[in-house]
């Protein structure tokens, strides 16, 4: 059962509520993020450390009473979640051996994956435009 | 007799990029030999392109020592007082130049194997689900 009728009701109850999160797909998966959470991802080639990203797909909104679901994401410009950028690091070292017995083979992979750190600096819920009155 | 909060626990929690992003790399220091020939490349990367990068990245401070009969290394200083060192014994230009984009890009934290893809310190938004307060009591 809708608790509001328009979406300006539903994010006004929405924003009443102290804390928010959303469900966004980034880079291709799905993820549950606060205000605050570190989200590390496979190493993004075209952004820098410091840049700030908007993350446009978003399938939920929600807080402790509400929630705001897409089908299959919420209309642009409803929430506005923004992410710095913090790190570009590496891994830990992982070792691979592959052996085949009584054949001569054997080969070591060593291997750092390289991943890019996100922060998640702000869940903003998108507010009505103020009326003008003539 | 509720417990009592710990002064401790009232302090913030690291939080850099939410408001502010403030780079966490503070300085590098480079050290060479004058004479080896394991030098002779990072010389030649000191003396065209360090200028260029040390404009490029002003909020690094960039050092650069002489340490004779020595390996020629990169060590980048962090904000959480820990240090990353990279040996650039007869590497090229650009491979130094990948180097030290690695120390840039880093923020000092030590390396540990990935977990999970979120980290999250915020106390769960729909709150923790309580089988004693649901209308009916959740009964084993």
């Amino acid at each position: 059962m809708a608790a509001a009728k328009n979406m300006a009701s539903a994010l006004s109850l929405l924003r009443s509520q102290p804390s928010h999160y959303v469900v966004a797909s980034v880079v291709g998966r799905r993820y549950l993020l606060a205000q605050g959470d570190v989200l590390t991802l496979p190493r993004l080639k075209d952004v820098r450390v410091g840049d700030t990203i908007a993350l446009d797909n978003v399938h939920e909104l929600g807080s402790r009473d509400y929630t705001l679901r897409g089908d299959p994401l919420i209309p642009p410009n409803t929430v506005n979640v923004r992410a710095t950028v913090i790190e570009h690091t590496k891994g830990a070292l992982e070792t691979v051996v592959k052996f085949k017995r009584r054949k001569g083979y054997k080969l070591t992979i060593h291997n750092k994956q390289t991943y890019t750190k996100l922060r998640i600096a702000a869940i903003d819920i998108a507010r009505p435009p103020i009326q003008q009155f003539a | 007799m509720s417990r009592p909060i710990l002064r401790a626990s009232l302090k913030a929690l690291p939080s850099n990029g939410s408001a502010f992003f403030i780079p966490q790399i503070r300085k590098l220091v480079f050290e060479y030999c004058e004479h080896q020939r394991g030098s002779a490349l990072v010389r030649l990367f000191l003396v065209k392109q360090i200028e260029q990068l040390a404009h490029e990245n002003p909020h690094v401070e960039f050092v650069v020592k002489q340490r004779n009969n020595k390996r020629p290394i990169v060590r980048g200083l962090y904000m959480n007082d820990r240090d990353k060192v990279i040996e650039l014994t007869s590497l090229e230009p650009p491979s130094i130049m990948q180097k030290v984009q690695l120390l840039l890009d880093s923020s000092g934290a030590p390396i540990k194997p990935l977990k999970t893809a979120v980290m999250s310190s915020t106390p769960a938004t729909r709150g923790i689900w309580s089988g004693l307060h649901v209308q009916e009591t959740f009964k084993i």
